[in-house]
This record gives C-alpha cells, structure tokens and sequence, in this order.
C-alpha cells in the first residue's frame, strides 16, 4: 500500500511518529521573570495606570483643506488606474487613495492583458514609495545638487562627446514606454556612436534569438496559455517570476476551470530540475537536470515529427536516458492529439534548445493559435549579445559616456572586474532612484521618481497601450527619464506634455476615435486602451536551424540552476520589507537564499538544513550557502535563488522588536542572503544561469534559516489519530476521469452528527462567507501581500519568524504527497475560517473574541487582554499574537498604513477579520445608495488580488450568490469537517488532468515512484 | 506606644488626604471621557448666529456626513461662499454707513476682526485682495468630537436613518462656542443601538455587532 498521506516537510515524513508537539501551540515565554523584574513591572504598570487614568484624551487638531478640491471627500477611498512598475510586465493596477495618499494597489479588471490580478511583487512595491532611502534629489559627484547643477554638469559632458565622436552607450532594462524610447532615439541619435543596450537580469534573450532564426524576426510571442489543451513546459516558471506571470496565470487558469456544466481542464507537464512553482501545480511533472534538457527536447521533437510525418535528419538517433521513454512518447501523444491546442514553453538561455521548442510548437500548430508571433508581447526585449559587446567595450575603456537606467549591473552581472571598469568611463550617469550598486559608482545620479508619483505610459504587449499616472505628489526632486533626457536636448518639458506629444504622434493615429483628448481622459481613466498593433512582419517557418543536441550533463559532477525566487526576483525588491518576509512559496523560507539540494544528494554530502556547503564552479567562482533539503529536486541539480545579497540591506538590522534574547535579521555590513549572481556566467556572449561542473562540499559550519513550513500544524496529536493512520482529510483531490464520472469524487467517508452540542445559529441579515478553489490556486502569495498592506500586517524580522511568531493573517500551507523525490504538492490557502462552532470563542475568558450576527468571528483588540487561550484552542492555528509592539518608527513607511483598520499593540491577538472594513464600508455605500449590498460588492483583499480567481467571497443568506451555488457544488468540502467546526470558509476539491492509475506508462511509472 | 502614635498619625493623615481629595475625585470621569470639552477655537466662530439664527442647514458646511465617514470640518472655501460679500456684522456696517454719511464721504470697508482670519488664511489682505506678503494657510480648528484610534464611527448610515444631528452633538444651534455634551463612551452608544426607537429614527433594529465598530 503506497502511502497517500501529506506531508509538509521532510522532519515530519521521516519522524511521523513524534509530530513536533511544540507546534501545537503559540511557543511560551520560556525565561522566568525574577523578583526584581516583577516587583519592577507591577510598579510601572501601577504608576502608568494612575497617570493614564488622569489625564484626558489628548487635544487633536482638525485642519481641513483650505479650498477642498472637486472629487474628494475626507475619509473617502479614491481610485486611480495606473500602471505597475513593479517589474517590466507592466500589469493594469489600481491605486487606492485616501486623503492624498496610495495605501493599496489592486489589480485592474478591465485591463488589457493582467485581468484583475496582482500578483506579490506589485502589491509590495507600494511600501518601496514610502522608502526613506530613497533618493530626495539628484547627486552630481556623490553629494547632493539641484537639477539645474546637475543640467549643466550633463550638457557640458554631451557638448565633450559630441564634438571628439565618442561613443556614448545607454543600458536599460527592458523599455515599454513609448516615450521614453522616442526620447532615447532622439538623444542617442544627436551622437556619432550612440546605441541603446537593453539587458534583462532575468534574461529571456534566447526565445528572441530563436524567432529571429526561426521566423526572421527578434520577438518574444505571447503565450496564450487558455487556448492551450496542452502545455509542457521545460523549466518555464510561468505561475511564479517567468515574463508576466499575472497574465500567464490567468490564462492558465482559464483553460482550467471546472466549474459550471463542462469542467474543462487543460493538460500541463512541467519538466525541470528543481521544485518550481509551476512545477508544483502541473499535472505530470518530470524531474530532469536542465543540462539534459537538450538531448530530451531533440528525442521529443523526434517522436513528434515522427507522428507529423515530417522528414528531420538526426533525431531518430538521439537517445537519452534522462527520462525514460515512454513518458516522453505519452507527451508527443498528447501535444500531437491536441494541436492547434498545445504549447510548448521553456525557460532555457540556450537559443539552440528554444528552436528546438519553436519547431515543436510549429510542428504541433501552436503558431497562430496558442502563440501569437503578430501581436507579440514587449515585456523582455533584452540582447544579451549586445550586453557582452558592452561589457567587453567598458573593460576596453571604449566608452565615453555611460547612461544606466533600471539595471544594476555591478550587481546583477557575473563581471566583478565592472565595477572597477566602471570607475574609468569618463561620465557615468545614473537613473537609479536610490543609492544601489552602481549608481554609488556614478558621476551623476538623476533619480527617477517612484511609479506612483509620476506620468509614464506603456505598451507591453503590441496593441495594448496603458498609462501611469500619478497618485501622489512626488516626495523628493525627481525626475523622469524622458524629462531628464529633453532637458539636455534643449527641449525641457515636464513628463506628461511629452507623453501627450508622443501619444499624439504615435498612439492617437492608432486608435479608433475621434479626438484626442478623448483618447487620453478615456485611457487615463481606465488604465489601458486597445489600438491597433504595429504589424510585425514574419517570415515562414525556418528549418534550417532546427538541430538535434546531443551530450548532456556529465553525470560525476552536480548543475547548478540559478533561479529567480517570487517576490525578490532579480534584486530589484530586496529593501522591501514585506517582500524578504514573504515565505518562499515552495520552501517557505524567508529572509535568506541557500542552496536546494534534493534529499538523496544531501543525505549522500551527510548535510541537512541548516549546514553550510560550499559551491564551486570549474572557473572559480565560490559561494557558501546554507542547504535546504528540497523534495522533488533532481539529485544532480542545485538550485539557488538570485536577487540576494543587495548592498544596504543591513537596514534591516533593525526591523525586530527589540528585547532580551532578541536577534537582528541581519548585522550591520553584512546583508540579507547572499549575491549569486556571481555564480552566472556571460559565457559565449549569453547570461547563463544554468553551469555544469559544479562541486558542493560541506563546510561544517551551520547557518539557521528561517522556515514556516513546519508551523501550525493541522495535523492530529499522536494520543487522537485515528487507527488507521490516515490523514485527516484537509486535502482532497481526485482525478480527472473520476471527477467528470462523479462530481463529488475524492469525498472520504464521514462521520454523519446526529446530536449537535451547540444549537442551530440564525443569521438574518447576511452570513459571510468564503470559498477557495484547490484546484486553481497556484500559491504564488500575492494574497499574503495584499492581506499585509490591507490590514496592517507589521513585519517582524528574521528571528521572531523562527520563534513562530510570523504575523501573516493569511499563509499558505504547502503539503507534498508521495515519496520525497517526486512528490505530488497541494497549496491551500489557511485563514481564520469564522467557524460557527468557533472553539476560540467558548475559551475567551474576556469575551474578546465573538461571533457577530452575520457570521463573522470578531476578534476587539480593545477588549482583548492577551492570555492566548483562543490561539491554542484554534485548530486551524490562524491566530497570530502581538508579542511586540512592532516596529511603525518609520515615519514616512507609515504613510502606507491603512486608516480604515488598527494597528494593534502588545498583548493582543489578533486574525483574519474577512476584511471586515470592506464590509462596513460596502453596506455604508449600499445605504447611501437606496439598495441592499449586492453579491460581488466586496471583494476581500486576497480575493481581490488572486491572479487565478482562486477565491470567493460572498453572502450565503443571498441564495443565487456565487458562493450559496459553490457551497452547493459536490466538489466543496470543509476541512476538519469531522470537529462540526461549521466553518464559513470552504475548499473545491483539487482536480488533476491524469489518467486512472495503470492505464498509461506515465502514471504507472508515477504511481510506482509512490511505492517506497 | 511609640509604635501606635506613628500609626495613628499616619492614619490621621491618610484620612485627611482623602477627604480633601473627596472634591477632586467627585471629579474624576473614566479615561478618554472628555464631556463637556469647550476648547478656544482661532476663529470664534458662533454655531448660534450660523446654525440658530440664520437656520444655515448642518450639512450645508458639514457635507461629509451623508458622503463618508467624517462629516468634516468644512474647507475655508465654503465659509468664503458668503463671507466674500459679508465682512461684517450688520450693525457694524449701519454703524458706518451712517458715520460715512455724517462726515459726507463714501462709507469704507468694514471687516470684523473674527472674519480677518478667514482672509488672512486665505492670503488676503485687508482690501479683500491677494497679499503677496501672506501665504495661504489652513485654519487649524480643535477638534472636538474624537473617538479613540480602535473605535470606528460612520456618519452615513446615522444619517440615512434620521438620526438628527442634535441627538449625538447637541444643541449646536444655541452654542455660541461648541461644547462637548456626551461622554461617547461604548455604553452610550449602545444603548442606543439596542432601541433606536429612542433616537426618534424609523429602524427598528441597529447592530450591536462589536465590529461594526471595532476593526
């Protein structure tokens, strides 16, 4: 009998006997106060009383606006569509704000492309606007300056190069702006030797390489991933850091749905090498070392072209051993059954295995359906070839004049001879709005503003044109990039009238409406506007580079795979609090990167968590890094997390409350995690990210990483588990064939309630309550985020996360299944669940915690006094205790506070409230509007920001409501349904595309892997 | 003996501590109970002359209340609606009128002193004209009406019940200078909530749900 149950870490597979007890509970205060220290509190707390008790509230001033302007209303929530700067996909957002301040960012459901979602990074980068280190003024020389100083400096420089015909070089990331790149030509066009170098620090160079071998033109297509039956990816971490995976989310979730009367559920098959996101939520996934992902790509386009009947030299004769045959053989079954429907994606930097993957997706007609090549997406366009002429320029001392903007190559590229190179380009000139890397380096740095306080404009995929617009009024002398670079063409304009002039030119011309400024208010309003895409001109499909790849990793020494991690991507969030406390979504790490190494190589080191390895590569680059033991990792594959080890970053030496035993996340000059981007390689002219010849030997040294995984457990004590050994069933899934047979397919049996302790709760007005789909939930966190911005969730630093005290108020709990190589992994989203039975109530000696008469469990911090009974007695372990008075000194990051919910102090508990303040705030609205609250009225933070629409929320008094029909659904289930928790918040069923077990080689070949 | 004296004395002391504390502690209220708060306002402003005499409707100035959460103090701007053309009291400008026509001239100007404040916030001089030399500043009232931080008051649905305004601030249109007249403490405003019939409102039922309040 293979063993069905979940687990959530490796300690507790290997020790399911002694299930960490101490988890059960919020951890006490182990030291013992002396007599001293007693006497000491009892008297303060006596004096405090006294005083407070005296004196009365202290006086307040009321300044109102002298001359209010039209449209606002104090204490009223206004909003904005804008655009997300938050990476370079360039997602639709809406900026909440109240009283002249952006406190929220949610995603734009009318959007052009990112359909209503926001994913972690753009939820979290609101707080990087209230980033005191952030740059006031421009520098010139490395002390402050006006930009007039700053002007004259530049233009003076530009005269110099113009006349001696030097070259002048600008390196960006990825430009969408329109503006900013007819500002680009026209500045660099005014040199003899100018040109724009464009780099992305998460490259997809190769895919652009590809299409121009392939179909003649450099672009980067747009997966249209819901139109896709099947989709194999190998190594494409789409749901999680991979170009846009907001839109790529939605869309996968779309080609997945089974709710309504044809469930329809596309095929996805992820082959890699580490535990990706992605890799986590496919239905098969194939765990292969990313240096034999050539040779099984070419045994794969084979066994296609084969079905196809297409004549190909060379593949018959590859055989590799990395997977084993018949699971490729059911792949080009599948992708050959279902094309003009299939997909193929890879995340590889080799532009020989992505034209590999384009003759694929030609051969199984996915051009033209599931890719589009004529409206291809803008979001990557870096060139890493022409980054490598750069860099080898700027060591040569070739360039005269060097212009960085979005990038921070000293510390993102593998080069660590720039950072002196840079020192000797005469004029260097920096966009950077703080003070990194490289723009220390700079002679000039001319910050660019954040994005929620400046004009920008966007066109991230072809024929989708979005606008930034601005939120607030800019905290310090910034200026944008196109301002900056007309002002030293003689043509100084402000950022909108040259966004406006460009869009006049270019966009309007492209829209089907009659005026412009029509175009603009109605695009400013809405955020985004369809027009006509440029047309780009591609060729027939080109075979003449389609070779097959042989060779393969060498079996004796390990690969290493750089990767980017969700929320920290390539660096470029690593001063964002809320971002380094974001637990990993598959390790559930926070505050480090380390190195995974799959159970067997670790066992085979004689490391475990905890235990410092040294990385070797074959050109010298080292590294040492804590190992974290990661299921379902190829044994030769170790993976570490880039966007680690940012200079400045000892900030955060300060972001614990500080007491006795407490620890600093991090100690002054040192910084969070460590900087891997030495370990890639811009080897043959291409960032890589994948090495061969990687050697690992355990250092003896330990470095404690901070984990979640292993907290609140929902599992059974030892004395209580049922005889059986089985799981409780939190999880429940099933599989496709089963579920279309019957609905309720994967129900365990269930003990009936004849006799109920607690009587039957009438609710009258509404009954709130919450669903989540198991099987569209990806875990990508974005809800964690925008719970913490919503509800005033404070960060509390490394150390007090390893003491269990993490206040996330909504986490999500990773289970893996099977055994520990290839386990099949489940994300369930955990908050408090509202129950009607709530245990935590009946324990309240204070009655601080209570039901209210539409269902909610309230928790009044006013009344609460801190004994923690409730958290103990919460068999869902959602209560989160405030041991602190956290960290809110920050004055300027306070700004992101949201005025509509408390900042509780010590001594309280606190939890999921349904975001209770979305409630009020609807029925206020729905009263002052003469009508009842509508069913999708309010939408709860998580709910709101969910790329796959995993949750719903909703009244179940209201019988046609989304959530009355989906708690009706057969494939509903609560969990812990055994305890008559009666809980508000429920599950669907997770679902997955695989055949019954033993009718196809691939799942017999993956239920033998469960035998162990 | 000695020992019983020093008792005596300081239990003398104790009780004459206390019994000339007896007055202050008649006074003491619970924390945060600030009834009958009645600040000095930078403009003396009279919610008798506005609200009584004239009858100027409470929402004319105080808009928020059916908009959001806070009725709000409002913006100069609004007080400025008639003040640009009233500077004075009537008498003040009969009493010039006629002072003007006694020494046969035109009559000037007149502006209250109260009212120059007003101009001066918004940078006017004393011709009602923009005054370089001022910089437009906002009037810093002190507030009255303050819950504390954990408590969440609305404005809208009282409003949109009927509840009239003089039931929570009093009457407002007979003070010449406002003054806090509830304790709005928790058990005031419960009571209530358990029968609003009492409010002289429609509703026959409001929440007494803890988060309707506390979040």
């Amino acid at each position: 009998m293979s063993d069905k149950r979940y687990w959530k870490s490796l300690e507790e597979l290997d020790a399911r006997a002694e299930q960490a007890e101490s988890a059960e509970r919020v951890s006490p205060l182990e030291e013992p106060i002396g007599r001293r220290g007693f006497l000491l509190a009892s008297g303060f707390t006596l004096a405090s009383g006294v005083l407070g008790g005296c004196s009365r509230s202290p006086v307040e001033k009321a300044i109102p606006y002298l001359d209010q302007p039209d449209g606002i209303v104090p204490g009223r929530a206004a909003w904005y569509a804008t655009t997300c700067g938050g990476c370079t996909a360039r997602c639709g957002v809406l900026a909440k704000s109240r009283d002249g301040r952006p406190i929220k960012l949610e995603g734009n459901p009318d959007h052009g492309f990112s359909a209503g979602g926001l994913c972690a990074v753009g939820q979290a980068s609101l707080v990087e606007l209230y980033d005191s280190q952030r740059l006031g003024a421009p520098r010139l020389q490395g002390r402050e300056a006006t930009w007039d100083e700053v002007d004259r400096e530049v233009r003076h420089s530009i005269e110099g190069v113009v006349t001696s015909g030097g070259r002048v070089r600008l390196l960006s990331d990825t430009v969408t702006s329109l503006t900013e790149q007819r500002w680009i030509r026209r500045f660099l066009g005014q040199f003899p030797d100018g040109r724009h170098v464009v780099y992305d620090p998460l490259s997809s160079s190769a895919i652009l390489d590809a299409h121009l071998a392939t179909h003649g033109h450099r672009l980067l297509p747009r997966y249209k991933l819901d139109r896709a039956e099947v989709i194999v990816s190998f190594g494409a971490d789409f749901l999680g850091t991979w170009i846009s995976p907001v839109e790529l989310t939605a869309a996968y979730r779309r080609g997945r749905d089974l709710e309504g009367e044809s469930p329809h559920l596309s095929y996805h098959a992820q082959l890699e090498g580490r535990m990706s996101l992605t890799g986590s939520n496919a239905d098969s996934r194939v765990v292969v070392d990313p240096g034999d992902v050539g040779p099984v790509l070419s045994q794969l386009v084979g066994k296609v072209a084969d079905r196809a009947g297409a004549e190909l030299a060379g593949f018959g004769a590859v055989s590799a051993s990395a997977v084993e045959e018949g699971v490729l053989d059911d792949l080009a079954d599948r992708l050959w059954r279902a094309r003009g429907q299939a997909l193929v994606v890879s995340g590889s930097e080799s532009v020989r295995e992505q034209v590999l993957v384009n003759y694929l997706n030609e051969l199984v007609g996915a051009y033209g359906a599931t890719l589009d090549v004529e409206r291809p997406s803008y979001q990557r366009q870096g060139d890493d070839r022409r980054l490598a002429g750069l860099v080898k320029e700027i060591q040569d001392g070739d360039v005269d004049l060097l212009l960085i903007r979005g990038v921070n190559p000293v510390y993102d590229m593998p080069t660590p001879e720039l950072a002196e190179a840079l020192e000797a380009v005469p004029t260097v000139i920096s966009f950077s709005g703080s003070l990194d890397e490289t723009s220390t380096r700079a002679d000039v740095v001319c910050p660019e503003p954040h994005f929620l306080e400046a004009w920008g404009d966007s066109e991230a995929v072809a024929g989708v044109v979005s606008i930034t617009q601005p939120v607030i009024r800019p905290l310090g002398r910034t200026r944008a990039l196109a301002a900056s670079l007309s002002a030293w063409l003689g043509e100084p304009a402000s950022a909108l009238d040259l966004i406006q002039d460009c869009w006049r030119d270019e966009v309007f011309p492209r829209a089907a409406i009659g005026a412009f400024q029509t175009f603009w208010d109605r695009t400013v309003h809405d955020g985004s506007a369809r027009v006509t895409a440029i047309p780009t001109e591609v060729g027939p499909f080109d075979r003449s580079m389609v070779r097959s790849l042989s060779g393969g990793a060498e079996p004796d020494n390990y690969t290493l795979e750089l990767y980017p991690k969700v929320g920290m991507l390539d660096g470029r969030h690593a001063h964002n609090p809320w971002l380094q406390e974001l637990p990993d979504p598959v390790t559930k790490v926070v505050w480090d990167n380390y190195a995974c190494l799959s159970p067997r190589t670790a066992k085979h080191l004689d490391v475990g968590q905890n235990d410092v390895v040294l990385l070797e590569l074959p050109d010298g680059a080292a590294l040492e890094l804590p190992v974290y033991v990661q299921p379902g990792q190829h044994d030769r594959v170790v993976a570490v997390a880039l966007g680690y080890g940012r200079a400045g970053t000892d900030r955060f030496g300060t972001v614990a409350p500080k007491w006795l035993e407490g620890k600093p996340t991090v100690v002054p000059g040192a910084t969070v995690g460590t900087n891997a981007a030495s370990l890639a390689s811009l080897e043959g002219r291409r960032r890589r990210y994948v090495r061969s010849g990687l050697r690992v030997t355990p250092t003896g040294a330990t470095y404690d990483l901070a984990t979640t995984q292993i907290y609140h457990y929902l599992s059974v004590p030892e004395k209580l588990a049922p005889a059986d050994g089985k799981d409780r069933p939190i999880i429940q899934e099933t599989i496709l064939p089963e579920f279309l047979e019957d609905r309720s397919a994967g129900k365990p049996h269930m003990h009936h309630f004849d006799s109920d302790l607690w009587g039957e709760h009438e609710f009258e007005t509404h009954h709130w309550a919450m669903a989540v789909d198991l099987s569209a939930c990806t875990g990508c966190s974005a809800c964690i985020v925008s719970c913490q911005a919503e509800n005033n969730v404070p960060v509390v630093g490394k150390d007090e996360v390893k003491r269990r005290r993490e206040m996330h108020w909504i986490r999500i709990d990773r289970y893996y299944r099977g055994d520990e190589h290839s386990p099949d992994t489940v994300h369930q989203p955990m908050m408090c669940h509202h129950c009607d039975n709530a245990p935590c109530e009946t324990v309240c000696p204070v009655t601080a915690t209570l039901h209210s008469s539409e269902g909610l469990n309230m928790q009044v911090y006013n009344r609460c006094v801190g004994t923690r009974y409730c958290a103990n007695n919460c068999p869902f372990k959602v209560r989160r205790f405030n041991w602190f008075n956290y960290a809110h000194d920050d004055k300027l990051q306070n700004l992101a506070l949201n005025p509509d919910v408390v900042v509780r102090e010590r001594g309280v508990m606190e939890k999921c409230s349904f975001c209770v303040q979305r409630i009020q705030e609807a029925k206020h609205t729905a009263t002052s509007q003469g009508r009842e609250v509508a069913d999708g009225d309010i939408q709860t933070a998580c709910q709101q920001s969910c790329p796959a629409q995993a949750i719903v929320f909703g009244d179940l008094k209201d019988p046609e409501s989304r959530i009355s029909k989906m708690r009706q659904d057969p494939r509903h289930y609560l969990v812990l349904e055994e305890l008559n928790l009666r809980p508000s918040v429920g599950y669907m069923r997770l679902v997955r595309n695989r055949p019954t077990p033993a009718s196809t080689p691939l799942a017999e070949g993956e239920e033998g892997s469960h035998h162990g | 003996m000695n020992k019983r004296i020093t008792t005596l004395t300081l239990l003398a002391a104790l009780l004459l501590g206390l019994f000339a504390l007896v007055p202050k502690l008649m006074e003491l209220r619970l924390p945060g109970n600030d009834e009958g708060f009645e600040p000095n306002q930078p403009i003396a402003y009279s919610h008798r002359l506005h609200a009584g005499e004239l009858g100027i409707d409470c929402q004319y100035c105080h808009s928020g209340a059916k908009r959001s959460r806070y009725a709000g103090i409002p913006s100069a701007a609004v007080c400025m609606n008639c003040h640009r053309f009233i500077t004075a009291s009537r008498s003040a400008v009969r009493a010039e009128e006629m002072l003007a026509e006694e020494q046969g001239r035109e009559p000037n100007r007149v502006v209250s002193p109260e009212l120059a404040k007003l101009y001066t916030a918004f940078g006017l001089g004393p011709d009602l004209l923009p005054d370089p030399a001022l910089e437009p500043r906002p009037i810093e009232w002190t507030r009255i009406y303050s819950l504390p931080d954990f408590a969440v008051f609305d404005h809208r649905p009282h409003v949109y019940a009927g509840v009239a305004c003089q039931k929570c601030h009093g009457p407002v249109e007979t003070m010449e200078r406002v003054r806090q007249v509830r304790s709005l403490s928790m058990g005031w405003c419960v009571n209530c909530h358990r029968s609003p019939q009492g409010a002289g409102v429609a509703v026959t039922q409001a929440t007494i749900d803890c988060s309707a309040c506390h979040y």
